[in-house]
């Protein structure tokens, strides 16, 4: 009998330790992101060169009542009310929203892009249905957020949060409304409240402005979208930092500048972007340029290639004359020795990858059910004018020309890739540790998205560049040891982004930032 | 499912079962000072696998095949303590496409088996296992990964009941299984229906429950067997999307598995057909395993 007991004992150490241990925490942290009094408010950001709006006037504002006037007064008495005691939940959203209007839409744009980012299912009968703006929740869902997409829409995003926030420094200073906790001392304010005149609220202005590319971006989001409008707009209630006029005067003045830029986006050749119909005569005029091979989807059933027009659509920093001078020399011929060297360098890793090289590659895919290498680049533009506390209107101008980088390179390279229609290296046999994009080979997009980005942050934050540089290398690299991309891809690629950044830091030198 | 397997299901993601042999899911005992060894050899392959709910073919996988050999040392502490030990050598390929196949050593794992409770034939045994990832394998290039790099405890109660003269043997098993947080070589990934900003995944724990109906004499025993093991919580493989370590993983599976060893060496095999599940392959496994049994003198 003692030696059952013992055996009991044992048992019951066992299950204990073994309960101990399933009860271990699991919960993820991630980094967390509050805000901050920035750097600088940029009062002279009213006068910044704009993107589609020619000047702030292009958009009206309201007059505002005087800090003074009953109306005014009213409004301070109603904001203290609702900022006066918060549940957990609304505290959690002010601090949510307080990490900065710029960056919190950003994110939401990365996370919709990610979910949006799945290529469709084929069918029975072998082929792929093309999804539907008008019905974006049936199968396949619209869009298809592949890179190409998902860095426009960062563009477009971007676009309208910077031209609208520089229409509202115009504004601002001109009307000078102070912030509600600096007219009435007694107004609780749980964010730290800047000298940035108030009227119109630039979070107001990010959230209509956001809300509407978002809308048109992502059609299948709305009601998604329309909570994190209110909740956003209910913040700054709560947070005892803007009086309700000058939500709405921000929602309007972000509103009308969203559909300004909406309408360029409607004309800017993104419908044609996927006219499959060119594809025949665009094998048929690289094979008229000598090569002997060209690309063919490696999918069963073979998949239309990925958007084959987008690189019609329109540049943000430079016209199209300019996109045709970006565009490389040829890639080596099929069979040239230049051509073995680069496919016997994968044939290599095909056979011994390294961890390290399976790491680097995983690390930049970025590929299906992502925010997609314009995303990748999207967060860490984002992080760092955070980090270095960018006030919006300045955080709108990074990401501005940031976005419209990635654009441009997208642009670029997908008109090269249309352009030479050369194929990829598992047409040659090799497998993939990364999943093969199903689009011509030649440029690298990831080495021209990176290099572009890699250039403007550069500019902007100098002593990070051998480090943002340093990243565009490795995402370059990447696809090599991923196995998609031959070097003369990447190095091609990688040069040809620095070209087209630095239109974009052109740009940003002279957009009277002084910056 | 079965624990030993537990490791190996978790590595060939959409296989759930492969191999497999003296075991923590049964009620046999080394004695005192004996060693039992097996070397097992597992082949599992599906072409067909549920996304989410969605049974369905994948062109650019065509069959997929994870393949293992695995050692395992079972040690008699006494006749009613026993450790076993595992660790499995595996890798994955596929007949279609172009994702690159991956292999390497998986996770070691080891099982403390107790007999509690033994009253005439009916034995009551309490089960502890854990697993450690020990090979630096990939573990989000799923369906081709071999492992998801997670810990992992397993707590498991085991009846059984034999009766003498026949040999004719049920058990019943039921565990809760544990399952660290892994860490991935991206920054970022979706799972849940959001994007979460860092490199760590929470993989879900698992339960499982299992019948077997065999029979057990001297140096032979057959048996079959039903299974079911799952995730607590998870999500779903996102329509035409590649499944992710988050997925909520579930199995219902059917099989036969029979020892022999009349002396120091034997033979073991196993087969196993998963019948149902969600966001796994609908697997067919075959295990052929070694057996070599030393006794120590006294």
């Amino acid at each position: 009998m003692k030696k059952y007991s013992q055996l009991l004992l044992i048992s019951c150490v066992m299950v204990g330790v073994s309960s101990a241990i399933i009860s271990c925490d699991k919960s993820i942290t991630e980094p967390l992101r509050v805000g901050y009094t920035p750097a600088s408010v940029d009062e002279k950001a009213g006068t910044w060169k704009t993107y589609v709006l020619t000047a702030p006037t292009d958009v009206t504002v309201a007059t505002p009542s005087a800090v003074t006037s009953a109306e005014y007064l009213a409004e301070v008495a109603d904001l203290k009310s609702q900022s006066a005691s918060l549940t957990t939940a609304q505290q959690e959203a002010v601090v949510y929203w307080g990490a900065g209007a710029v960056y919190r839409w950003g994110e939401i744009a990365r996370e919709l892009a990610a979910k949006y980012n799945v290529p469709p299912a084929s069918t029975p009968d072998g082929k792929y249905p093309v999804p539907d703006a008008a019905n974006p929740l049936a199968d396949p869902r619209f869009p298809f957020a592949n890179p190409p997409y998902t860095a426009r829409a960062f563009a477009y995003l971007s676009v309208a949060q910077y031209d609208a926030l520089v229409a509202t420094w115009n504004y601002k200073y001109k009307f000078k409304r102070s912030a509600p906790s600096k007219a009435d001392a007694s107004v609780r304010v749980a964010l730290p409240a800047s000298a940035l005149p108030s009227y119109p609220s630039e979070d107001a202005v990010v959230a209509a402005a956001s809300y509407t590319v978002l809308k048109a971006m992502f059609p299948g989001e709305v009601p998604f979208l329309d909570a994190k409008l209110a909740e956003h707009r209910n913040s700054r209630l709560w947070a005892g930092m803007n009086v309700i006029s000058d939500l709405n005067a921000g929602v309007d003045l972000g509103s009308q500048v969203a559909a300004k830029v909406m309408a360029r986006a409607k004309t800017d050749g993104m419908s044609t972007a996927n006219n499959q119909t060119l594809t025949a005569g665009m094998i048929e005029a690289a094979k008229g340029r000598g090569l002997t091979e060209v690309w063919v989807s490696q999918e069963t059933p073979a998949r239309p290639p990925m958007l084959p027009n987008y690189g019609a659509v329109m540049n943000w920093n430079f016209d199209a004359a300019t996109k045709v001078k970006l565009r490389p020399g040829p890639p080596p011929a099929i069979g040239s020795p230049e051509f073995t060297t680069a496919l016997d360098e994968l044939k290599a890793i095909n056979k011994n990858q390294t961890r390290e090289q399976a790491r680097i590659a995983n690390y930049w895919a970025d590929g299906a059910g992502t925010y997609t290498p314009p995303g990748h680049w999207m967060r860490a533009a984002a992080n760092a004018a955070n980090d270095a506390k960018y006030s919006e209107v300045r955080m709108a101008r990074t990401l501005a020309l940031v976005a419209t980088a990635l654009m441009d390179a997208g642009v670029c390279c997908w008109d090269t890739k249309s352009y030479y229609y050369y194929p990829r290296p598992q047409q040659f046999g090799l497998k993939t540790s990364v999943g093969l994009p199903n689009f011509p080979s030649y440029t690298s997009g990831h080495s021209t998205f990176s290099a572009a980005a890699a250039v403007v942050l550069g500019s902007i934050f100098p002593d990070q560049a051998d480090d943002f540089w340093k990243k565009a290398q490795e995402a370059s690299d990447s696809r090599i040891y991923g196995l998609i991309h031959y070097r003369f891809d990447c190095t091609t690629g990688l040069t040809c982004g620095k070209n087209i950044g630095s239109y974009a830091v052109a740009r940003g030198k002279a957009d009277g930032s002084g910056l | 499912m079965k624990s030993t397997l537990k490791c190996l299901i978790v590595a060939a993601l959409l296989t759930p079962f492969a191999a497999q042999a003296q075991m923590p899911q049964d009620a046999i005992y080394m004695n005192k000072r004996q060693i039992c060894v097996a070397g097992m050899y597992g082949y599992s392959s599906w072409n067909q696998y549920w996304e989410g709910s969605l049974k369905r073919e994948n062109l650019n996988i065509g069959t997929h095949t994870t393949q293992s050999f695995m050692l395992m040392p079972v040690i008699g502490i006494s006749k009613r303590v026993n450790v076993i030990l595992s660790l499995p050598y595996v890798w994955t390929s596929t007949s279609a496409g172009n994702l690159m196949g991956q292999r390497g050593i998986q996770d070691a794992s080891a099982w403390l088996k107790v007999k509690a409770v033994q009253v005439g034939g009916f034995s009551v045994n309490a089960v502890v296992g854990g697993s450690v990832p020990l090979g630096n394998y990939v573990p989000s290039f799923l369906p081709m990964s071999i492992g998801l790099q997670c810990r992992t405890v397993t707590g498991r109660l085991l009846l059984n009941y034999r009766e003498r003269k026949t040999g004719l043997y049920i058990t019943a098993h039921g565990s809760y299984g544990w399952r660290g947080n892994t860490r991935i070589d991206q920054d970022a990934y979706q799972a849940n229906d959001r994007v979460y900003n860092t490199n760590e995944v929470q993989v879900p724990n698992t339960y499982d429950a299992a019948v077997r109906l065999g029979i057990l004499r001297k140096g032979i025993q057959t048996e079959f067997w039903a299974e079911r093991t799952a995730c607590l919580n998870g999500d779903n493989i996102r329509r035409n999307d590649m499944p992710f370590p988050t997925n909520n993983m579930q199995a219902t599976s059917v099989g036969w598995y029979a020892k022999v060893q009349p002396h120091n060496i034997g033979v073991n095999a196993r087969i196993g057909y998963v019948v149902d599940g969600m966001n796994v392959g609908q697997s067919t496994s075959y295990m052929l395993g070694l057996l070599y049994q030393i006794n120590f003198k006294k």
